[in-house]
């Protein structure tokens, strides 16, 4: 019989480093400094600049503010992150402008733009894979500014779909993603990373922003054409748009790997429970904590599983 | 919170995090130089990107899906220009004592081996684990129970 304890153990058995802390400390305290003193020659950079141009600017500032200085570019946004190269990409021709506006509940949702390449981060250079980076703008109606410290970041979600393939086959987790977000100027920026879109090219791709987690049933519907869109009683800020991608570079093969490998092809939008299939309870006994999970749908019957965890939490392993 | 970048805040979050990160990143890598050089990644993209946390709870649960998702990189690559995708499947041989049971956790499709190692390793409950991975609870359970299910499977099978 197999517990926490043996897993702590096996995980316990692990060497590493013994200066990794101290090792990694320095690198980044010095990295910090580097990043300090860009940030201080970019600032001494821009002041000179202003000053050359701030004559020209006059005639300008009189004339009122255009649509394209109400939004950070991909470029911009990119920047902000430290990632050069993916900037220059959003200036390159693989680049795909978007601009286009959603207003839902609070908000205006504003796809900016993507694209598409590999090595384009500069802290994954090496990957060998291509990855989509998507740039997303949001800003309150009303005029409120969005502000880092008061943004509940993790309260939305941006993330990919495809007609065709299940919401929960295709998204953001399965993807890989990794978003990040800032506000500047009252707008919150949305910087999204996911493995490369462009496979599903030959489908109606979408790009989904939500309040809520993970794609559910209660959240969005497939029709029969296997097309996707919101729930109709969906009530969260929401929006969707569908992406211009190039047809010529879809790889249907890869596509449908990727779907495959997922195992989650599934979906309905019958809706059992809010929180999924599964009923699950969490039981505290005199031997530890046991976990129930039972399909919502037998809920008379007897539990699917039920595992004994010894004290402190997790479960028991019980090989053989 | 404080924005990290300070010496201060630099020390704290490596001393804090460094053992737990490292760990969660040996579900996916063999190697704990990979290991290591996945967590400084982390790291320094926490550095780099400057994400502005809620509270201590989102700083650790940023942390934790950035470095699975590093270590998945890391595992990628390797996977692609070193070893047949075959034998990539397999578990690798046990490598020193509690080998076994870390090459099967690594063995397990990604979406259960976080999971596994998140209630584990660190007792943390299935909401709280929903909470750092940002999924429902429901799905955080059916993963722990068909991961702990493969796991039986595997560790039964090399006994």
């Amino acid at each position: 019989m197999m517990n926490q304890e043996d897993y702590r153990k096996a995980f316990d058995q692990l060497s590493f480093s013994a200066d990794f802390q101290e090792r990694t400390a320095d690198l980044l305290q010095q990295r910090a400094r580097e990043l300090e003193k860009e940030r201080s020659n970019m600032t001494i950079s821009k002041i000179k600049k202003i000053a050359v141009l701030a004559a020209a600017c006059v005639a300008l500032l009189a004339v009122s503010v255009s649509a394209a200085m109400l939004w950070m570019t991909p470029a911009q946004v990119a920047q902000e992150h430290n990632q050069p190269l993916l900037a220059e990409a959003f200036k390159g021709p693989d680049a795909i402008e978007i601009n286009e506006t959603v207003e839902s509940g609070d908000f205006s949702i504003t796809l900016l733009g993507l694209v598409s390449g590999r090595n384009l981060d500069t802290l994954n250079q090496d990957l060998e894979k291509d990855h989509t980076y998507s740039v997303l703008a949001l800003r309150r109606l009303d005029g409120t500014p969005l502000e880092n410290e008061t943004f509940d970041f993790g309260s939305y979600t941006m993330t990919p779909l495809v007609a065709g393939c299940s919401p929960v086959a295709v998204n953001n987790w399965t993807l890989d993603a990794f978003a990040q977000g800032f506000a500047k100027d009252g707008v919150y920026y949305y910087l999204l990373d996911t493995a490369s879109i462009e496979m599903f090219a030959d489908r109606t791709v979408y790009m989904a922003f939500y309040e809520g987690f993970a794609p559910n049933n209660n959240i969005f519907t497939v029709a029969g054409d296997g097309s996707i869109s919101f729930a109709a009683d969906f009530t969260g800020v929401h929006a969707l748009f569908t992406l211009p991608l190039d047809p010529a570079k879809a790889d249907r093969a890869a596509a449908d790997a990727f779907v495959a490998s997922t195992g989650m092809d599934g979906w309905t939008n019958e809706r059992s429970d809010p929180e999924g299939d599964w009923d699950i309870k969490l039981q505290e006994t005199e031997d530890g904590e046991e976990i129930t999970l039972r399909p919502k749908d037998e809920g008379g019957e007897a539990p699917k599983e039920v595992a004994p965890l010894p004290k402190g939490g997790a479960p028991a392993l019980m090989p053989g | 919170m404080v924005p990290f970048g300070t010496d201060e805040t630099i020390s704290r979050i490596v001393a804090d995090y460094s053992d737990m990160l490292l760990r969660l990143a040996c579900t996916r890598l063999q190697s704990t130089d990979d290991a290591e050089d996945a967590v400084q990644d982390v790291f320094l993209r926490l550095l780099t990107a400057r994400p502005v946390f809620r509270d201590q709870e989102h700083e650790k649960a940023w942390l934790i899906r950035t470095t699975l998702q590093r270590a998945s990189d890391i595992r990628r690559r390797a996977e692609q220009r070193n070893i047949p995708l075959e034998d990539a499947a397999e578990p690798a041989a046990p490598e020193s004592p509690g080998g076994e049971l870390r090459a099967a956790v690594r063995a397990l499709p990604e979406m259960y081996g976080a999971v596994i190692h998140l209630h584990y390793y660190e007792g943390y409950s299935i909401r709280e684990i929903a909470k750092l991975l940002g999924l429902p609870a429901a799905t955080v359970g059916t993963r722990l129970a068909r991961g702990r299910e493969r796991l039986r499977q595997m560790l039964k099978e090399d006994a």
